[in-house]
Formats: structure tokens, sequence, C-alpha cells
């Protein structure tokens, strides 16, 4: 008669408990259990093909220390850092304030403006790779070079000369919406009154804008920060739809070396390596987010 | 003096409008001009890389999708997957979040912490071992499989359902466990803004937990379930990674797959065909995020604060 003897308050704790299984299960199955099973197989020399698929073997930490040795690790990483600066950090933090901070102006069409600019954060990566292959096709018909022709710049072959800078652009433009969102509800809470204590003070735009709004918007840009970052560092699709990591590794972002070791080169233990990096860094941007923003639970 | 002062700030404010309208239609422009070709191309007869206006206006890239090639068949299996991945989120989600707004443990705190590094586990970092995981449980549906139908036809069809590499089950779970973490923090601080007095008013009135759950709690959890099932569909249909990783039989193809596949045929790609499946594919997404919009804030906020 154990169900008599436990209280209501416990028996809901024990019914609780069966509630959330299933979703902790899955997460635990195919997220949180690869996760350091990763950690094995980058101990490993396992691989897709040849003698290692079949029999593979512990090998210690061979693989970490020829990562740290690999030339193509190191550009994956700074291709990966300049990726989320450029596209995350900037890019879509700059255009996404400019926004905001148009939009609260008194002026008209904000509802159209406001839906075009949130368009293409709703397209999927795949699309978002495939559109932007015909702005940055070759030759004087492609579209991006008829709009720099407008101001007398010859054609360019924008993947092949500005790989880098080509996708930092895409990602800019399928981004800017979030920013904006998040700071415009940032900008909108807040208070008026701190406004036109400034301005009866006799103080400048500039003067209101970098005492006034950017203090206060602080914990807003942070956390859009720490949401875009991770967000970016996991990108996959969107850049490996537009140059597949290339051309010569120029766009290869982590989540591609990842792929391209793996499955083109076939070497798991090798990729493991890379994913385990890569784990690592996400964890820690976590970490260090999660504290300083002082998360309440 | 004073009336000079509003002349002049009336004029610095029209010349403050006027910037910000420049600024505005330069990332309008921005903004809209990539869907330009994407859009014209797929009503074009003779559609090319190139954004140009047709000359002759048609339909016949859609239906040419959909009744000459298998357009139809991604999309009902992209309907099928994602609709089934974004119903088990919101079933998990909403019992997970209920539980763990409810529960009181010591270490109900490290949990949650735990569910937000789970979110942003980079998904590129997790496909080796995976796939692994992914091998192995499919050995052993297939082994089941083989053991309890002995016709060969049966099996087969039996596998493509319940495979997990190559087969509908696998994609669902992998794509339904990567919306998961997200979905779990709305719904926890859903439910942490509904009193639990409702609940325990139920309970005296000699409500089952199930009863509780299904006549007071899901009515009021509706509009979290909205948010949550919206980003979830939404991730979850734009998603690439675990389409290529898991799919290979063309059969089993969504949308997302078959567009990278058509993509693929260098030496023939057809202009029209691939313009068309884009917006195709791009519409579900552009509808559920109109609704999702209202959402974005209080989730972002919510799910990382607190």
């Amino acid at each position: 008669m154990v169900g008599m003897t436990l209280s209501y308050e416990a028996r809901k704790q024990l019914y609780l408990r069966l509630l959330m299984a299933p979703a902790l299960l899955l997460m635990a199955g195919l997220i949180v259990f690869p996760a350091f099973y990763a950690i094995a197989l980058s101990l490993t020399n396992e691989a897709l093909l040849g003698f290692a698929a079949r029999d593979s073997s512990f090998v210690g930490l061979r693989n970490f220390t020829r990562l740290f040795t690999d030339p193509l690790f190191w550009n994956s990483l700074k291709v990966t850092l300049i990726f989320v600066i450029g596209s995350a950090v900037i890019g879509q933090f700059a255009f996404g304030l400019l926004s905001a901070l148009c939009l609260r102006r008194p002026i008209r069409f904000k509802a159209i403006f406001n839906s075009i600019i949130v368009l293409p954060n709703a397209v999927p990566e795949m699309v978002v790779g495939f559109i932007w292959i015909s702005m940055y096709a070759t030759g004087e018909y492609g579209t991006l070079n008829r709009i720099v022709g407008w101001f007398g710049v010859e054609p360019q072959q924008w993947l092949f000369s500005f790989p880098l800078m080509a996708i930092i652009i895409v990602n800019t433009w399928r981004g800017i919406a979030f920013a904006m969102i998040l700071l415009t509800s940032g900008l909108e809470s807040i208070p008026k009154d701190v406004y036109e204590a400034a301005k009866v003070d006799g103080a400048t735009d500039r003067q209101i804008f970098f005492r006034i709004t950017l203090p206060m918007l602080m914990p807003t840009i942070f956390l859009y920060m720490f949401v875009s970052t991770v967000t970016t560092f996991a990108i996959f699709g969107l850049v490996y739809t537009l140059s597949r990591g290339g051309p010569a590794n120029s766009t290869e972002i982590i989540g591609i070396y990842i792929y391209n070791q793996s499955f083109t080169a076939f070497q798991l233990g090798y990729g493991a390596a890379v994913a385990v990096v890569s784990l690592v860094i996400s964890m820690l941007i976590g970490v260090f987010y999660v504290r300083a923003l002082k998360v309440k639970i | 003096m004073a009336g000079g002062a509003t002349v002049e700030s009336a004029a610095s404010q029209r010349r403050g409008n006027l910037r910000a309208y420049g600024i505005l239609l330069f990332i309008s422009f921005y903004c809209a001009v990539p869907f330009l070709w994407v859009l014209v191309a797929s009503f074009d007869a003779k559609p090319s890389q190139f954004l140009r206006w047709p000359e002759d206006v048609t339909f016949s890239n859609y239906s040419n999708l959909f009744v000459n090639e298998s357009g139809m068949l991604w999309l009902l299996n992209s309907v099928v997957v994602i609709g089934i991945a974004t119903i088990i989120v919101l079933v998990f989600a909403g019992l997970g979040g209920y539980a763990l707004s409810r529960t009181r443990a010591w270490w109900k705190a490290p949990l949650l912490y735990a569910i937000i590094l789970v979110r942003i586990v980079p998904p590129p970092a997790l496909i080796v071992p995976v796939y692994k995981v992914m091998l192995t449980l499919n050995d052993g549906v297939n082994a089941t499989i083989n053991a309890v139908v002995s016709d060969p036809s049966q099996a087969l069809f039996l596998s493509r359902i319940f495979s997990f590499v190559d087969g509908y089950l696998g994609l669902i779970l992998v794509l339904a466990a990567m919306q998961l973490p997200l979905a779990i923090w709305i719904m926890k601080t859903f439910f942490d803004a509904i009193p639990v007095d409702y609940e325990e008013a139920a309970a005296l009135d000699g409500a089952s937990t199930l009863q509780t759950l299904r006549r007071i709690l899901l009515p009021l959890a509706l509009p979290g379930l909205a948010a949550a099932g919206l980003f979830a569909f939404i991730s979850a249909w734009g998603d690439f990674l675990m389409p290529l990783m898991f799919t290979s039989s063309p059969e089993l193809q969504t949308l997302p797959l078959g567009l990278f596949r058509a993509f693929l045929r260098i030496d023939r790609i057809d202009y029209g065909f691939l313009t068309a499946l884009a917006v195709i594919y791009t519409l579900p997404a552009v509808i559920a995020f109109s609704f999702a919009r209202k959402f974005l804030t209080r989730t972002f906020s919510g799910g990382v604060k607190g």
C-alpha cells in the first residue's frame, strides 16, 4: 500500500518525472549521447572505407595531434571566426539596429518596410543558397554585376574573387530580421521620460544615442550576440549550397570541414575530433553567456 | 527663442525622417532583390540563371513539377516527415515543459542549464556519432523486421517506414530531437506563468492528472504550443543537413534534398523546374513565419533568460 502512504504532492512529483521522460530520453539518445560518443570516436581511426572501416582501433590522441598541426583545420577556425564576426556580430547587428532605429521614427510605409526586411529570415537555407547563386552569377547579366554596373564597376566573379565576403553578405541578409525584431523590443523597453529629460537638458541626438540608448540597450544586445553567435557557428546548409567550402577551402567553416573530413574523405575518427573541438567551443560560449546573462530558472 | 528652438527641431526631425527613408529603402532593396529572380523565373517559359523579364508567362513550370517530375512525392514526404516530427515535439515538449515547470527537486536547475547547452550543440558536430548511433539502431530494426515478416516486399515496405537510416522513422526522430530543447524552454516558461491553483482545484474535485492536463492545462497552454510548434516546424522544414545524412532512396526524398539533387544535374539544370520547386518549398515556411513573428521576441528572451 505504498500509494496510500505517499502524499498528493509526492505522487505528483513522481508522475511529473514520468511526463518529462520521453523528451529527456529523445534528447539524451540523439544529442547528448552522440556528443559524448564523438569523444570516444575521436580517439579511434574509424573510417567509412578501407581496413579501418571493418576493424577500427584505439589510437589515443593521434587525431588531435594531427588536428593541431593541420593547416586546413586552423584555416577552418579562422574562416569560421571571420564568418561569425562579419555576419552575426557586425553585419546583422548593424543593419538590424539601423532598421530598428529608423522604424521608430514617425514615417510612412512602416509595415511594408518591416515585411520586406523580415522575409529573408523565413526562407529555408537551401533556397537562400540557391537564389544567391543567381545574384552572384558571373558575366554582365548577373544580377549583382548589373547593380554594381550602375556605378561603373566591372563585372566580377563574386564567389571566386571574394568568396568569404560573399557568404558573409548572404548570412547578413538572412539575419537582419532577427536582430531588428529583438532590438526593437529592447528599444521599446527604454522608458520615454529618460529621453524627454535628456532633450530638456539640451542633449544632441548623438549624445542621446551614445549616452542613453546604447547603454540601456546593452542587455538586449548581449542576448542577441549570444543567440546569433551560437546559431551562426552551427550553420551548414547555407554555405554548403553556395560554395561547399570552396574555392580552395576559403569558405570552409567548421561545420563544412567536419562534413568534408567525415563523408568526403571518409575519416570518421578525424571528423569526430574536429566535432569535439567545435562542441567544446560552443559549450564555452554557452557557459560564458549563461553566467554573464545571469540566467534565472 | 523657444519658438526658434521648435522650428529648428522640426527641421531636424524632417531631416532625420528623410535619412530614415533612405536607410530603409537601401536595406529593403538589399532584402528584396534576391527574391525577384526566383519568382520571375518560375513563371518564365524560357528561364535562365539570370534575372530578366519573361517573354512568355507560363504556369507550365509548376504543372511540370507535379505532373512529370516527383514534386508531389517530395512535397508529401516533407509534409509527412516534418508534420509528424512537429507533433512529436508538441507532445513531448508540452508534457516535458509542464513537468519541468512543476517539479521541485535539487536537480531541476542543473537540468534546465543542461537543456540550454543541449540547445546550442551545433548539429554538424553530431553528424558522425549520430550516424553511427542510427546505423546501430537500424541493424536492430531490420533484424526485427526480418525475423517477424517473411515476405521480402512486405519487409522492404516496413523497413522504409521504420528504418533509422534511409527510412522515415530515423529522420523524423532526429529532426524532432533537434527542435526539443527550444520547445521545452518555451513550454516551461509558459507553464511557469500559469498559476498552480487551477490544477490543485481540479485535483480536489477528484480529477486525475491526465484529466487535469487535458481539460484544464491544454486549453490554457494553446498559445505556448502554437509558438513551440511553429518554431519547430520552421526549423525542421528548413533543415538540410539531416535529410542529406539520412536519406538516399529517391522515394524518400523531401523537398530540400529534391531541390539540391536537381541542382546537381550540372549538365542540364532546368531553371524553371528549380525555381518553381524553390517557391513551393518556401511558401509553407513564409506562412508559418508570418504567424510565428509575434512570438519571436518573447520566445527568445524567455528561452534564454528564463
